[in-house]
């Protein structure tokens, strides 16, 4: 079939959740449940024609069998237009794009997610798959930040659902006071280096704005994580999500294909251009 | 297998070719030179060097659908488009040895990078190519840098050159041989062995070797504020470029039906990198600059162990503002020769 | 003959050297050679040594007003060399308030109209490398060829060929003597050709130039009047212009431009220049600017900063008549 990478399958939106003003989890689901295969870390295209595809992180975990979730931000024209559509509404989605966490090497090891903001959906489905295969992990921490309480995603979850999980541990915080919080109050970077965990047996994933993350490498470098213990995965444009549309490159890496997820180490040997 | 056909018949050839399939060839508009398919009363120019545009939009064409949609209510349904001309046997006719070279280094991000691009793919089997021998270089051509012969192109179906009126052409692969046979009727025998007469290409002085081992350390060089300096941000060195690939992809149509279309797109435009978000990793003409030279320069001989550049001077000649990748390599330092 | 450019280059290098070397500009924007006699380029000077490559020849096509803007921000004052094109371009950049004239010293460089060097190679019927010019005063010498002058007039670039001020206006000093106006030239014959010919013929022309469009953009980036933060081309919502190269798309692009410039355009053909497939752009603009002068009368942007801009004044018996 002519394109036929760039060829979306038909799936329809099940049901979505408002979570935040401007951020709502999309489920979809293909023609036999779960549209494709895919790996905790990976991303989709989505595409309303006649707007245009862009291209999300996948937020479920893939031990989910029944859909696949999408939390999304409104932010460009096609955020916008995906705001607007309600149950029913059938999207073009291809992929899975992109490489994924590296969920065998973190086996038996201490977990460490850091995310802020929009930035917890693609950890979302590295935790989800974790928790689903607890016993295979050690003891993991979720720091998760966003500007305020009203912007803190999958409320029910990091509220409930995982705080109840053994040895899980939630840390929420927010970047100023306001009324009605009673929980932590700061930015993710300063959070994290308050609670200090030890790096020994311990791997960091984070992922949030591209400011966040670089604070969030340097205090990780100051509580002795090394550059292969620290997980990180990227934003960038990106069209084709194959390595053939140029846009995506740091050096000579695509982001869509080589990455999204880097190890500080892989970032630390590539140009500072994300 | 080596036959001639002399230059007044070559109306004809054209017109046979045609008739097969899709004839690319290079052709006077106005005072630019493009490969345009060809028809009758179109000025094929066999002389060129090098067309003004290159003609890597054979094979990835500026624009071109790839699927149709319809929307009714809340249902979505997608068709492929129909692959224009991706059915029938194309001739490219007079490609230059460093235009089949661009190709060949295309073909590494479009065939061999999995996964392969069907609408490239399909368009390169299609296709005949019949390379044209340099007889005469440009003074911006500096393919020998790059170690091509401007008078050999190994990787034709059929390598062409000009000897006074005779046009010779000899079959390089199998599929060069059947379309040298196919069209024997209008062709005569070569006597004796014919080959290209030999022709001298500058290469400016170039040296190349360990330059993309050189340039890692040399992304935050001081030497980018200059060379950037003067770029005024327009796409003529990528568009022009035989070489440079880059796409968008593009909806087209309204709320009921249309069409999705991939394009060329340029890194040295503004919005190329710029994400929803309002993040830009390459915020400025600096940024955007150094990422083509570099690309062409260390990316690709990482990623792929050549080189993007072949040569073929056309930055050399258009760009307006004299930034070319003879100048970046001098400023860069990869030059032996004084000059 | 050549004595003189050399002489004027000095003339040029200790005016310009005084002000960048006492730090009265923090840069001077000039021209050096490119890679060929025939090519000269932007250079951005800041030192001695960088202004040992500064030059003036016949060559310096780029009209380098459009750099001051972004240079501005970095800049607190700078020096520029100004062909009598690139001096409009410049007044009309300061009418519209997109820079400072206070920050700019703007050192004028009386044009006698530059070489086109694909003339130079046609005339010749040599490649360039294997050719030389000696000018003279009105006439250009081919050496390489057997002596072969001719009148320099018939050698200009397209966009000189139709100049009628080569002499740069509104400048702190002209570093060489005043060549005079040029109103001999014709500047609107390709315009009232095209205007001449059937409506149809004339949109089946414009169609089979638009269709070669690469959409590269050039044109607006060269342009001294495109001057916008963002330009509608790239605005997404509303999306103006779709990315297909389709020629309706371009007839968008290339008219939405000619107009948006109506009224501004300062003639110094640059968009044309820079296009490279060799778009004759000057004749849209020429066209508004043609209209422009029948409509409201005579009026040359960036000539006289004193003049109120038809387009951006109101007069209660402006004509009207193609509104009705």
């Amino acid at each position: 079939m002519p394109g036929s990478f760039l060829m979306p399958l038909v799936v329809t939106v099940k049901e979505i959740v408002t979570e935040t003003p401007d951020t709502k989890t999309l489920r979809v689901v293909g023609e036999k449940g779960l549209p494709f295969e895919f790996q905790p870390g990976q991303c989709a295209m989505i595409s309303l024609p006649p707007v245009g595809e862009a291209i999300f992180s996948i937020t479920s975990s893939p031990t989910d069998r029944e859909f696949m979730e999408f939390s999304i931000k409104e932010a460009g024209t096609v955020t916008r237009a995906l705001h607007r559509i309600t149950p029913g509404q059938q999207l073009g989605l291809r992929g899975p794009y992109g490489n994924s966490f590296p969920v065998e090497s973190l086996r038996g090891k201490d977990l460490l997610f850091i995310g802020g903001g929009i930035g917890l959906a693609p950890l979302r489905s590295l935790i989800n798959y974790c928790l689903e295969k607890r016993a295979e992990y050690g003891q993991i921490d979720i720091i998760y930040g966003a500007r305020s309480p009203g912007d803190l995603i999958r409320k029910e979850e990091i509220n409930r659902i995982w705080p109840s999980v053994p040895d899980t541990r939630v840390h929420l915080t927010v970047d100023a006071k306001f009324e009605g919080w009673e929980g932590h109050v700061g930015f993710v970077p300063s959070y994290l280096t308050e609670l200090a965990f030890p790096p020994e047996n311990r791997m960091a994933i984070t992922c949030g704005p591209p400011v966040m993350i670089k604070f969030v490498l340097q205090a990780l470098e100051e509580l002795k994580f090394s550059p292969e213990q620290v997980i990180t995965t990227l934003e960038m444009r990106m069209k084709c999500g194959v390595g053939k549309c140029g846009r995506c490159n740091i050096g000579s890496l695509y982001v869509c294909k080589d990455g999204p997820v880097f190890t500080r180490a892989q970032l630390d040997a590539l140009p500072d251009e994300y | 297998m080596t036959k001639y056909i002399t230059s007044e018949r070559l109306p004809e050839l054209w017109a046979r070719l045609a008739d097969r399939g899709p004839l690319y060839l290079p052709v006077n508009e106005g005072t630019a030179v493009a490969f345009r398919a060809w028809e009758e009363g179109k000025e094929v120019n066999l002389e060129a060097v090098n067309s003004t545009v290159s003609p890597k939009e054979i094979f990835l064409p500026a624009w071109e659908t790839y699927l149709k949609f319809e929307r009714a209510g809340k249902k979505l349904a997608l068709a492929p488009a129909d692959a224009n001309g991706l059915a029938r046997p194309v001739t490219a006719f007079g490609l230059r040895p460093c235009d089949l070279r661009a190709i060949e280094l295309l073909d590494l991000v479009f065939v061999e990078q999995d996964p392969p691009d069907e609408l490239y793919t399909r368009r390169r089997k299609n296709t005949t190519i019949v390379a044209l021998a340099c007889s005469q270089p440009d003074p911006f051509c500096f393919c020998t840098a790059f170690g091509i012969e401007p008078t050999d192109a190994p990787g034709a179906d059929v390598l062409a050159w000009k000897t006074g009126n005779r046009l010779f052409m000899e079959a390089r692969t199998p599929r060069g041989e059947d379309w040298l046979e196919e069209n024997s009727r209008l062709l005569q025998e070569a006597e004796g062995v014919e080959k290209p007469p030999p022709v001298e290409s500058a290469d400016f002085g170039l040296a190349l070797e360990g330059l993309p081992e050189n340039l890692k350390g040399r992304f935050e060089d001081p030497i980018w504020d200059q060379i950037y300096r003067s770029c005024l941000g327009c796409g003529i060195c990528t568009y022009i470029c035989p070489t440079c690939y880059c796409f968008d992809i593009q909806d087209y149509g309204h709320q009921e039906q249309g069409e999705r279309f991939r394009c060329w797109d340029s890194c040295q435009f503004s919005h190329y990198t710029l994400t929803a978000g309002g993040n830009n990793p390459r915020p400025t003409r600096k940024e955007r600059v150094r990422n083509r030279f570099l690309h062409k320069l260390q990316f690709y001989p990482e990623r792929y162990e050549e080189f993007g550049c072949v040569g073929c001077g056309r930055c050399l000649r258009s760009c307006p503002v004299g930034i070319d990748m003879v100048s970046v390599i001098r400023a860069l330092g990869g030059e032996t020769v004084a000059r | 003959m050549a004595e003189r450019r050399i002489n004027n280059m000095e003339k040029i290098r200790t005016a310009v050297a005084q002000d960048l070397l006492s730090g009265r500009i923090d840069l001077l924007l000039g021209w050096e050679k490119g890679l060929y006699w025939w090519q000269s380029r932007p250079l951005f000077a800041r030192n001695s040594e960088d202004l040992q490559r500064l030059t003036w020849d016949s060559f310096c096509v780029a009209n380098l007003s459009g750099y001051l803007q972004e240079e501005l921000k970095e800049n607190k004052k700078i020096g520029i060399l100004l062909k009598g094109c690139d001096s409009r371009a410049l007044n009309r950049l300061v009418q519209d308030q997109m820079v400072d004239r206070e920050r700019v010293v703007a050192y004028g460089l009386p044009c006698p109209g530059l070489l086109d060097p694909r003339l130079l190679k046609q005339e010749a019927g040599l490649e360039l490398t294997a050719l030389g010019i000696e000018e003279g005063e009105d006439r250009v010498t081919l050496t390489g060829t057997k002596g072969k002058s001719i009148a320099r007039e018939e050698l200009l670039l397209e966009k000189c060929r139709r100049c009628h001020h080569p002499d740069p206006v509104g400048c702190d000093q002209l570093l060489l003597p005043p060549v005079g106006s040029r109103e001999d030239r014709s500047r609107f014959h390709q315009v009232t050709r095209l205007e001449e010919i059937p409506a149809e013929e004339r949109f089946a022309y414009w169609s089979s130039q638009f269709e070669r469009c690469l959409r590269c953009y050039a044109c607006r980036e060269a342009c001294p009047c495109c001057s916008c933060r963002e330009c509608f081309v790239e605005q997404e919502e509303p999306r103006w212009l779709g990315k297909a190269h389709e020629n309706s798309e371009n007839f968008i692009y290339h008219l939405t431009r000619a107009f948006h410039s109506a009224g501004r355009c300062v003639e110094c053909g640059e968009c044309q220049r820079v296009c490279p497939v060799e778009l004759p752009l000057m004749e849209l603009s020429s066209k508004i600017i043609k209209d422009i002068n029948e409509l409201y009368g005579e009026y040359q942007a960036g000539l006289d900063t004193e003049q109120d801009p038809p387009l951006l004044t109101y007069q209660p018996d402006d004509p009207a008549a193609f509104v009705e």
